[in-house]
């Protein structure tokens, strides 16, 4: 090969390896931009006066009278619609029986829309679920209702090659001539006059839990629940793999015996996370009995054992990161062993220790595998510290997939999902960002 | 350098200890040494535990149903009375992804990891490692959550466009090289320069056009498919390789770290570039550290639960063709993940104890995997050093 070649060989090899991390770098901003971007959604939003009648009557916030003012002057404007509605209703019985039916149906499909975008008639029973007995809270959700409401989703399955298209048919067209046909105009131009859209900030989405599952409220019992888990794993594991990590590093001689234990720590560090599910289900559960069934306890003991070769290693690389010249000078003061362990290695090492420990808590708080069988539940209200021993407990990360794949309206609480995913990653990452600017400074600090 | 310090202490204090105390201190230190050790084969004692546990209910399914039944067939109907057991689909669906995520994260990661440790400056390098960290740290289930709210409906409805978008951008670059270096090969025979000049120019234009040609044609044919469901096995593969770079690229970083600085020297000054060096020699030498990463990497991806849970669309089918990627799959974490709740824990049917027997087949690869990443460590680190 000519020089010329081989230097652009050696040029673009150069650029393979830069566009790596740059796809890296590009592919974690593509994950973590749509879940930050929409997770705020979850918080900050435009909220309608139906937001604000659900915060006053589920949780007794709000102001009332600033409250039943709005919910007068948006009355005012309901009033004319649910008005035009008795007005068609009555005309519907002048009509001809066949012209009777075809009307009634597409007038059924009319009213589900408006009861959905305003929430249930006046006169009409209150409904049984609560999701039923508001409106549209949120603003961008009350425009896609409106489009619902003014035009008919229809699928082109003209062509049998490709896949059926969607298309929409106004729904006044099929009205024309009724009384109805005003309807369509008056809901579109007074949007803002029937639902008072105003900007929201609704810290509650943390601070409150769930009414129900998840339709409206916060989140507050699943972020209870990581918490107790991670914690929990956490007083498990953090004091048993500092001793275990003493062990290895200061008393350890080489030997089968010692390279045994290393290998069940990579083992162990190894096991796919679902197996330690079965694990803590078939041991814990069924077998040691610690609690009934799931509970908090059986989900923090698994956590614990897959998160501890983590701990281990960190402790480890941490105490061996100490330099040797404190150990020997507290050894030459006259100190024991043990001594110089407690009081010179550990504290010196304890830094690093913790970010090892703070590295492994964010993992066992997005961890979901080994929850799943042992402590996991779908929907639930926060647990007190005292039903540890015996509840199970809803978690973030279980709940997350509990929300987007097996929910029966999954589509329709997008928020909701959006701003668990963010209050998970902002947690697992906040921690870990914290654990990386911690060892920045300790690598500083061993410096010198 | 226990027995050293032990025995320094005892004599500086056998002159004020009574010998009853010694004693007591020796019989105090040991019980202490035996508790570390305790609490340190404490993680040996889980192992088992978790092997006993997992085949203690695997046992009975192949006891109740035999082997050939689990590995052989795909027909998987857990729920008819009686059931199929077949799992060889779910298998073949958790090797399909795992196979589909190492094609994209091992090029990646090695590449990543030599950039990390032969070609960046280490100012740069100090921003490129959080990158990394942070892409190991997300949860598992946000993965899942970007692959089925996100990812799955774009590869639906703008499948075959991303294709052919992601096959050029790929694929261009190197279709680039390939001409150069192939045209410049060709010519090298060639003494006369003005011929060898001309006959270069020709070849370079000659394939030139053929590679524009192969693009154009691929890329048409891919910005045709159409993906039916966006759930499938490209999606997963694509989300796992992410999850499993981090793993490859520290370990592998760790690896060529660990081939030494003279090796790297003696290859420059024999005239060759930095790409020369790293692939003639640093690869070689750091081959097996590589190896292990990737055996890491993989089994990352392969024991991995909520992504292919979420997205893989959870069909027990092997696709058809038996490579087709837009199809829908289901693995064995997803199926243990899912079916457990259904099946009957207390009276020990079949169905509960076949998942059992899935997550002992996990574990199994797992541990055998992990083994032999552990010796090849061992064994490159006693040749390098012998070296």
């Amino acid at each position: 090969m000519n020089i010329g070649t081989r230097k652009i060989l050696d040029r673009s090899f150069t650029a393979v390896g830069i566009g790596s991390i740059v796809v890296m770098a590009v592919a974690l901003m593509i994950v973590v931009v749509p879940i930050i971007t929409n997770g705020i959604g979850a918080v900050f939003f435009t909220g309608t006066v139906e937001h604000r009648k659900m915060l006053f009557s589920e949780f007794k916030r709000g102001d009332s009278e600033n409250l039943s003012s709005e919910v007068a002057s948006s009355d005012r404007y309901r009033a004319k619609v649910y008005g035009m509605l008795t007005g068609f209703e009555a005309e519907l019985e002048t009509m001809a029986p066949e012209k009777k039916a075809e009307y009634k149906a597409k007038y059924s499909e009319v009213k589900a829309a408006l009861q959905a975008l305003l929430g249930p008639f006046p006169g009409d029973p209150a409904p049984m679920l609560t999701r039923f007995k508001y409106g549209q809270t949120r603003w961008e959700k009350a425009e896609e209702k409106l489009h619902d409401l003014l035009y008919e989703s229809k699928w082109d399955n003209s062509n049998p090659d490709v896949m059926a298209k969607e298309y929409f048919v106004s729904r006044a067209i099929g009205f024309q001539g009724t009384s109805l046909v005003k309807l369509f105009p008056y809901v579109k131009d007074n949007m803002e006059k029937l639902l008072l859209p105003e900007f929201t900030f609704y810290w509650g989405f943390i601070t409150d839990s769930s009414v129900d599952s998840h339709f409206f409220g916060g989140i507050w019992p699943e972020i209870q629940g990581t918490f107790f888990l991670a914690v929990g794993a956490m007083l498990f594991a953090f004091p048993l793999g500092v001793v275990a990590a003493v062990y290895f590093t200061e008393y350890a001689r080489p030997g089968f015996l010692n390279s045994m234990l290393r290998s069940a720590n990579s083992t162990l560090a190894g096991v796919p996370s679902i197996v330690f599910g079965m694990f803590g289900l078939a041991f814990f559960i069924n077998t040691l009995k610690v609690s009934e069934s799931k509970s908090v306890i059986a989900g923090a003991l698994t956590l614990a054992i897959m998160i501890l070769p983590t701990i281990i290693r960190a402790a480890e690389e941490a105490i061996l990161a100490v330099p040797k010249t404190y150990r020997e000078a507290s050894l030459s003061l006259g100190s024991t062993k043990w001594n110089t362990i407690a009081t010179v290695i550990l504290p010196a090492a304890l830094p690093g220790i913790i970010t090892g420990g703070i590295i492994s808590l964010g993992r066992a708080a997005g961890e979901t595998a080994p929850i799943i069988f042992t402590a996991a539940v779908s929907v639930g209200s926060a647990i007190g510290l005292a039903d540890v021993f015996s509840s199970p407990t809803p978690a973030l990360s279980w709940n997350i997939y509990n929300l987007a794949s097996e929910h029966e309206a999954a589509a329709q609480i997008r928020h909701v999902q959006y701003g668990m995913v963010l209050a998970l990653v902002s947690i697992v990452l906040m921690l870990n960002l914290s654990a990386i600017v911690l060892r920045a400074r300790i690598s500083k600090k061993l410096k010198g | 350098m226990a027995g050293e310090s032990g025995g320094e202490c005892n004599r500086t204090n056998a002159f004020v200890v009574s010998a009853r105390k010694r004693t007591m201190q020796k019989v105090a230190k040991k019980a202490g040494e035996s508790m570390l050790f305790a609490v340190a084969s404490f993680v040996a004692v889980i192992v088992l535990f978790i092997f006993y546990f997992v085949a203690r209910d695997a046992v009975p399914f192949f006891q109740i149903r035999g082997f050939t039944e689990f590995f052989t067939s795909s027909n998987w109907y857990p729920a008819d009375d009686p059931g199929e057991f077949g799992a060889l689909a779910i298998i073949y669906g958790s090797l399909m992804v795992t196979f589909g995520s190492a094609l994209i994260a091992v090029p990646m990661g090695v590449a990543a990891a030599i950039c990390l440790s032969d070609i960046l400056p280490f100012s740069i390098r100090q921003y490129a490692k959080p990158v990394i960290e942070m892409l190991a740290a997300i949860p598992s289930v946000a993965f899942g959550f970007f692959a089925l709210v996100v990812l799955a409906p774009l590869l639906q409805n703008n499948g075959g466009p991303m294709l052919m978008w992601a096959w050029w951008i790929l694929v261009s670059p190197f279709m680039l090289l390939t001409v150069i270096v192939l045209s410049d090969l060709l010519t090298a025979k060639i003494i006369e320069p003005k011929r060898r000049q001309q006959m270069h120019i020709f070849l370079l234009i000659l394939f030139s056009f053929l590679s524009i040609f192969m693009l154009f044609k691929v890329g048409t044919v891919l910005y045709g498919i159409q993906i039916l469901s966006g759930t499938n096995a490209l999606n997963v593969s694509i989300i796992l390789s992410f999850m499993a770079l981090p793993t490859i690229v520290s370990v592998s970083e760790d690896a060529l770290q660990a081939v030494g600085r003279d090796i790297r020297e003696g290859s420059y000054a024999l005239g060759a570039t930095r790409a020369e060096t790293i692939l003639k020699t640093v690869l070689p030498a750091g081959s097996s550290g590589i190896l292990a990463a990737v055996i890491l990497g993989i089994m990352r991806a392969l024991g991995e639960t909520m992504v292919v849970w979420m997205a893989s669309g959870n069909s027990s089918q092997i696709p058809e063709p038996w490579f087709n990627y837009l199809q829908s799959i289901r693995t064995l974490t997803a199926t243990i993940a899912g079916d457990m709740g259904e099946a009957d824990q207390v009276t020990g049917s079949a169905r509960f104890h076949v998942l059992f027997a899935m997550g002992l087949l996990l574990l199994v690869i797992s541990f055998v995997s992990n083994l032999i990443s552990e010796r090849i460590v061992v064994r490159q680190r006693k040749i390098l050093s012998g070296q």
